[in-house]
């Protein structure tokens, strides 16, 4: 259950950055930024589409998924792991620079190196195997101490795959030990289904046994990496990956006859300088108390906290309060541009959201 | 032939003139608006059948990109009418409001595109652009009542169909599932529209606003007598072609799924417009594309393949075989830039041609032709010409509304759609604007203007005055039925021609006083709506406005409907009108006349939904047509 957990968190992890990249886009018409500004958003919303399903994963097996945790939102920059490095993801404007770090989250790492380690087919590294930044434990992933025969190691996710892969084995070893009706013990009426969640590239849908567990599971992983060495998927979606590849390239990939990493589709442009330039991973702490920009700033947390509040609720049971959270983003990303289109008074760039729940207003940390 | 433009893929398979002049084609349509997409659409179903659409307008809307432009252009015109987001196009103009103005008898008003002469004028307009006139509708999908289809026979006013509405029902269904219906149908069954047993509509209706709960609150239940007969007036929703919350009852509908809502028409992924959003911009244009228009029926139509576009063509002569009267081919004249009349023309040829280009437009092509063919066609093309009449009240309530919340319109009153006070007057469906007095008068930034510019407030006081004039508007919108008269016509003058040398609709449009009747019954109904919920009348028409008409000694300003219908009517035989009730021509046998041109009567429903009803009952009589041509000369798909 932790594990489904730590896969809510992950999923959310990468709605920050994205935002952050989606608002600090200028809407200029004549050098529009449009088709780039409709990439991401679209990626957005699956990832908050794989942050349900895995709620509805958690809930399927009698778990409560928790948004309100005082880790839940990781403090940026954050780190994923892929195999034995990790990479940095933080809150910056849309760049050449946040491109790379979006294409590194969704990018598919077949484990490889030598220092894996293979349990039930799913890849981990050994703590000791691990580079300097790693070790650290900066991490959103878990590691664990495997019983038998691998003794005291302590194992760590090859990648985010690779914990997808752990969460499928475990379902299935679980069903298998369990019985299938006793796993899924979960209230059905929790399950969030496609009536409250649309556009996420086919929709979302209850998870009630095995066989939609798993299929939650591979839809999740797959709509990001997609399957190693095609493009697009059986439904004809291009992965997340090579959508953002789209962006590096300024090349639209085609359907059906494009291979990995030779788009020939239309131009897509691309101008970097139509962009707010936004402080990387401000805190609010860098901003004056009592300024706007610091209330502002502060007004921001509050309501993505509130807006956490309310997924929070529509996945413990409140399935209806999906639809108020929709005017809630309209308030996201209203506050959100509020930040973005101003300067700090430092003159180090424009102010931009920080993503600290600790500190909103009323209350700090 | 290209698939792609600059930016993102556009979806449009356009075809270079001389491609589709010597392309060889099953069918060709005039027209690319929802009558010729649902049918290109069930034409490409089907293996083999090789379509060209004929457009007047620009051909590059069918990608994210490309709407974005529409977008563009509409935010930044000043005068926001229909048709704003469509750049001015003399090659192939259309009906704009904003160049109207009041005429004396007998004068014509020569910045127009409708020539029409004074006093009255009508400001209904129509969308000459790929997707046609859904590219400015609002989206109700309301079906037609049983009655509308007798009015001559049940009431003595207007035509009778030559079918009735148990022949409709499944086609509303399926047109229903196309457009991607949101809406409730025991509401709809309360004012007497008929489904099947069971039958629930794809989505959930729209959520009335809170300004429709607050003016139900006081209104419901009210009741008033009318030709012997008393009424209970409630509030009810309209169904709409906006996308909301699929109805999980709806999957015995649709092969046990959950009906899935269509976005935005894109080539990639945008994630768009699966909901409405309450953006209150549904007319002209949705930001988020969760209105249906007809590009996302032609967009899976053009996927397959099996249909052309050829953009920038308007379609100037139809040349018709002298021995069976059969079309032989059309003539069309394409340009290549919007603001240059120099042109080249080509000919299309098919088996069956099918004129989809609205009422107006139909007729006026069909007219020109005769004109320039020395040709006599069926003498009542262009005639029987209706419209549905609007009259505004508007009133300012006690209470805040909540004015621009939600889609254009969510409720209404619609229980005086039928009854028997039909035999002497008009019938009529009320919309309450969540817009405010929009319509009325460009609210709200002419009330933020005035704020500003002649109260001279600004901050909180500026705040409180918007609050105060905005948000406690309401305006009701009356939509009055109008019988068919053979006088209500479009004809054409050889002395009012357009850039490209087509000659410009030469519009009657007048309206009759069964309609008046209704409309003096509407202003007076709207008096007793506005006393019973305490709101302050500001209703006043001003006499100097392009569409004042007298009646019984009051005056009223009238406002078009858009919902142009009945000029190539459909009947029993040609005695009695243009087509059959598959909207085939009597007189020429590969020839269709498809649209709200074919309905004898509007009711009052929106035209819309009919329209798609009509059409795929149409294709299918098309596709035996097809199937009767010997099987080695029919071509092949791509």
């Amino acid at each position: 259950m932790s594990h489904l957990q730590t896969a809510i968190q992950v999923e959310h992890a990468t709605i920050p950055p994205y935002l952050t990249a989606l608002y600090s886009i200028k809407s200029d018409p004549q050098k529009s930024n449009l088709a780039s500004y409709n990439i991401i958003r679209a990626v957005l919303v699956e990832e908050m589409a794989h942050l349900t399903l895995a709620g509805n994963l958690l809930n399927a097996v009698g778990g409560s998924p928790d948004l309100t945790r005082s880790d839940f939102v990781p403090d940026y920059p954050a780190y994923l792991p892929t195999g034995e490095t990790d990479f940095e993801v933080g809150l910056e404007g849309f760049s050449p620079s946040a491109i790379e770090s979006f294409l590194k989250i969704e990018r598919p790492t077949p484990p490889t190196a030598d220092s894996v380690v293979e349990l039930e087919g799913v890849a981990y590294v050994k703590h000791e195997s691990l580079a300097a930044g790693r070790k650290q434990g900066r991490g959103l992933l878990p590691h664990f101490n495997p019983k038998g025969d691998k003794g005291n190691d302590v194992l760590h996710y090859w990648s985010i795959g690779e914990f997808y892969k752990a969460i499928a084995a475990g379902f299935k070893r679980l069903a298998d030990r369990l019985t299938e009706k006793k796993l899924f013990k979960g209230d059905a009426a929790r399950q969030i289904g496609p009536e409250y969640y649309y556009s996420a590239g086919g929709g979302i849908f209850k998870v009630t046994n095995l066989d939609t567990a798993l299929q939650a599971i591979d839809f999740i992983s797959g709509q990001g990496e997609g399957s190693f060495g095609r493009i697009y998927d059986d439904g004809g979606e291009l992965s997340h990956y090579y959508r953002f590849d789209q962006i590096r390239q300024q090349r639209y990939y085609r359907v059906g006859s494009d291979q990995p990493d030779q788009p020939t589709g239309a131009p897509l442009d691309v101008y970097w300088d139509e962009v707010y330039p936004i402080r990387p991973n401000l805190k609010v702490s860098s901003l004056r108390p009592g300024s706007e920009l610091y209330r502002a700033a502060r007004d921001f947390n509050e309501l993505y906290r509130a807006f956490l509040h309310r997924i929070q609720d529509a996945l413990n049971g409140k399935p209806a309060e999906f639809m108020p959270a929709v005017a809630d983003m309209f308030r996201i990303k209203e506050a959100a541009l509020r930040l973005i289109h101003n300067p700090l008074p430092t003159g180090e760039g424009n102010a931009s959201p920080t993503f600290e729940m600790n500190y909103i207003n009323g209350t700090s940390a | 032939m290209t698939t792609a433009t600059s930016g993102s893929a556009d979806l449009t398979r356009v075809v270079a003139p001389e491609e589709a002049s010597s392309g060889t084609y099953d069918v060709v349509i005039v027209g690319a608006g929802i009558a010729a997409s649902i049918v290109a659409h069930e034409l490409s179903k089907e293996q083999g059948f090789r379509t060209l659409i004929i457009e007047a307008g620009p051909g590059h809307v069918m990608s994210q990109e490309g709407y974005q432009g529409l977008l563009e252009t509409f935010y930044s015109a000043i005068d926001k009418d229909n048709n704003a987001p469509y750049v001015k196009n003399p090659n192939a103009e259309m009906p704009r409001s904003s160049l109207l103005k009041q005429l004396a008898p007998g004068e014509t008003n020569p910045n127009a595109y409708w020539v029409q002469f004074g006093p009255y004028v009508s400001d209904s307009s129509y969308s000459r652009v790929l997707g046609g006139t859904t590219m400015h509708w609002e989206g109700k999908t309301i079906r037609m009542l049983r009655p509308d289809f007798e009015m001559r026979k049940r009431y003595g006013h207007g035509l009778d169909w030559p079918i009735d509405l148990d022949v409709l029902m499944p086609y509303y269904r399926r047109a229903e599932w196309e457009i991607g219906v949101s809406g409730e149908v025991s509401s709809q069954r309360a004012i007497g529209a008929e489904f099947e047993k069971d039958y629930v509509y794809p989505m959930h209706e729209m959520p009335p606003s809170y300004l429709d709960e607050v003016v139900g609150k006081d209104f419901n239940g009210m009741k008033i007598r009318l030709d012997d007969d008393e009424y209970e007036l409630n509030l009810s929703t309209f169904p709409q072609g906006r996308n909301g919350v699929p109805n999980e009852a709806y999957k015995r509908w649709n092969d046990k799924k959950l009906f899935e809502p269509v976005g935005s028409v894109t080539f990639h992924q945008a994630e768009e417009g699966e909901r409405c959003q309450g953006n209150t911009n549904c007319v002209p244009i949705c930001p988020v594309q969760a209105k249906y228009d007809a590009r996302k029926t032609l967009a899976k139509a053009v996927m397959t393949g099996r249909v052309d576009v050829l953009p920038q063509a308007v379609a100037s002569q139809v040349h018709f075989d002298k021995e069976n009267g059969a079309v032989k081919e059309i003539t069309v004249k394409v340009y290549q830039d919007r603001d240059r009349s120099d042109h080249r023309s080509f000919t299309v040829r098919g088996k069956i041609f099918i004129l989809a280009a609205n009422a107006v437009e139909t007729a006026r092509l069909l007219l020109e032709s005769a004109l320039r063919g020395n040709l006599k066609l069926n003498e009542r093309i262009g005639q029987h010409l209706m419209d549905h009449p609007y009259l505004l009240a508007w009133a300012l309530m006690r209470k805040n509304g909540g004015v621009g919340r939600g889609p254009l319109v969510t409720s209404g009153i619609c229980n005086l759609r039928n009854g028997s006070f039909r035999r002497k007057q008009a019938a009529f469906a009320v919309d309450i604007h969540n817009d405010g007095w929009g319509w009325v008068d460009g609210s709200p930034v002419s009330k933020l203007m005035d704020a500003v510019d002649n109260l001279n407030k600004y901050g909180p006081a500026l705040r409180q005055e918007l609050v105060n004039r905005i948000s406690r508007q309401l305006l009701l919108a009356f939509m009055v039925e109008m019988p068919a008269e053979r006088t209500n016509c479009v004809t054409v003058d050889p002395a009012y021609p357009d850039a490209l040398g087509n000659l410009r609709p030469k519009i009657k449009l007048d309206v009759p006083d069964y309609s008046m009747a209704g409309i003096e019954y509407a202003r007076n109904l709207s008096r007793l709506v506005f006393q019973r919920i305490g709101a302050e009348d500001f209703t006043s028409y001003d006499p100097q406005n392009y569409g004042y008409r007298t009646y019984n000694g009051q005056g009223y300003e009238i406002r078009g409907g858009n919902h142009l219908a009945g000029t190539h009517i459909m009947g029993t035989s040609s005695a009695d009108s243009v087509v059959d009730s598959y909207q085939k021509s009597w007189e020429h046998p590969n020839l269709y006349l498809i649209g709200a041109g074919s309905m004898p009567t509007i009711g009052t429903s929106n035209t819309t939904l009919t329209i798609t009803a009509l059409c795929m009952r149409s294709a299918e009589a098309i596709i035996k047509d097809l199937k009767q041509y010997p099987a080695e000369i029919r071509s092949g798909g791509k």
